[in-house]
């Protein structure tokens, strides 16, 4: 009997084990001081607009997108095992925070995928993911309120054409160059 | 002790269930390529805005709504390979399909299965297995949703599947 109870527990922790999961929120924060790692926090300003004249479908895209949270991990000689490691990490706390998965692509020690949480087509988080064993990863988290895929792409278009805030993005120009 | 292991396998049955669809386990292989793409997806593709007056976008808008899931799966690797055919062979067990189509060509032996909807063109899953037998890709191709054998052209053009002639020509032999 005993040996039942104990069984149960066992069992009864291994369920409510998945509700103490790490989001992918809390991966940012963590890893933001990690040395393997590179955080980038980018807000919608970072969308220069003031000269452009917007389109109301515009305005609404922008007002739809509310944070980019950007981290990077820096493959080198030295951390193959870390890589792994946190590469396995991700792709754990992608399936297990209700994350959606739309489309995914391996190829070798290459993948991406990208992935959303929200309901039917109004997104609430985007996540693009891309992995590549030489290079590192790079894990980009869009926030947001009712992004459609509308005003998704409208943003894109938005980031061919508008001034950007090149100040915002040093961090990943210095990473990109150091190399 | 019995009453406890049955209770034990009726919590796991559950897991199983999640545990995906057949080919799930080649997703993550460093020997295969993978694309896969989901519902959802689909559903968001639908849902853009693109010019009403270009047809074939509509048309490939319309298509993409009808589907659930696409899965490709490539290798050169010949274990990978026995492996994938392997698990066709015990998934058409398991899912009886209709085999669609079988050609030869240049050493890869193709074949195409289909599941008939309500009416003959209409699919509910399409597999297609493309065995290189050592010396050229082997390919695995599942696409599941409620669509028309005749979008498949539509979609083989738009997204460049493989074996886009050889669908083709199964979707013409079908009329």
């Amino acid at each position: 009997m005993k040996r039942t109870i104990a069984l149960l527990a066992l069992t009864a922790s291994l369920f409510t084990s998945c509700n103490s999961e790490p989001t992918l929120q809390r991966y940012f924060v963590d890893k933001a001081e990690d040395k393997n790692f590179l955080a980038v926090d980018i807000s919608p300003t970072f969308i220069k607009t003031d000269k452009l004249q917007l389109t109301p479908q515009e305005q609404m895209a922008l007002k739809s997108l509310k944070n980019v949270n950007i981290i990077a991990f820096k493959a080198n000689d030295k951390n193959a095992g870390a890589y792994e490691k946190e590469l396995t990490n991700v792709k754990k706390i992608l399936k297990d925070d209700s994350y959606e998965e739309l489309i995914k692509f391996n190829r070798g020690t290459m993948g991406a995928s990208i992935n959303t949480k929200g309901e039917s087509q109004n997104i609430e988080e985007l996540i693009l993911f891309a992995n590549d064993k030489t290079n590192g990863f790079g894990v980009v988290r869009v926030t947001g309120e009712n992004m459609t895929p509308n005003n998704v792409m409208t943003i894109v278009g938005l980031l061919q054409k508008a001034n950007l805030d090149m100040e915002q993005l040093k961090p990943l120009k210095a990473m990109i160059e150091r190399k | 002790m019995k009453k406890l292991f049955v209770a034990f396998v009726f919590l796991l049955i559950p897991t199983m269930f999640y545990a995906q669809s057949a080919f799930t386990k080649f997703e993550d292989k460093a020997d295969i390529t993978s694309v896969i793409v989901n519902k959802k997806m689909f559903q968001l593709m639908g849902e853009m805005k693109m010019d009403p007056k270009d047809k074939e976008a509509q048309q490939y808008l319309n298509m993409v709504k009808k589907l659930d899931n696409l899965k490709v799966f490539t290798t050169t690797n010949t274990k990978n390979a026995n492996e994938m055919k392997a698990t066709v062979d015990s998934y058409l067990k398991a899912n009886p399909l209709e085999e669609l189509m079988r050609i030869n060509k240049d050493g890869q032996n193709i074949k195409i299965f289909i599941k008939s909807g309500a009416s003959s063109s209409q699919v509910k899953e399409l597999l297609m297995f493309m065995d290189g037998t050592g010396k050229a890709n082997t390919v695995l191709m599942s696409l599941t949703g409620n669509f028309d054998l005749n979008d498949i052209s539509v979609l083989t053009d738009k997204m460049s599947l493989p074996g886009g002639p050889e669908l083709k020509k199964a979707a013409a032999k079908k009329q």
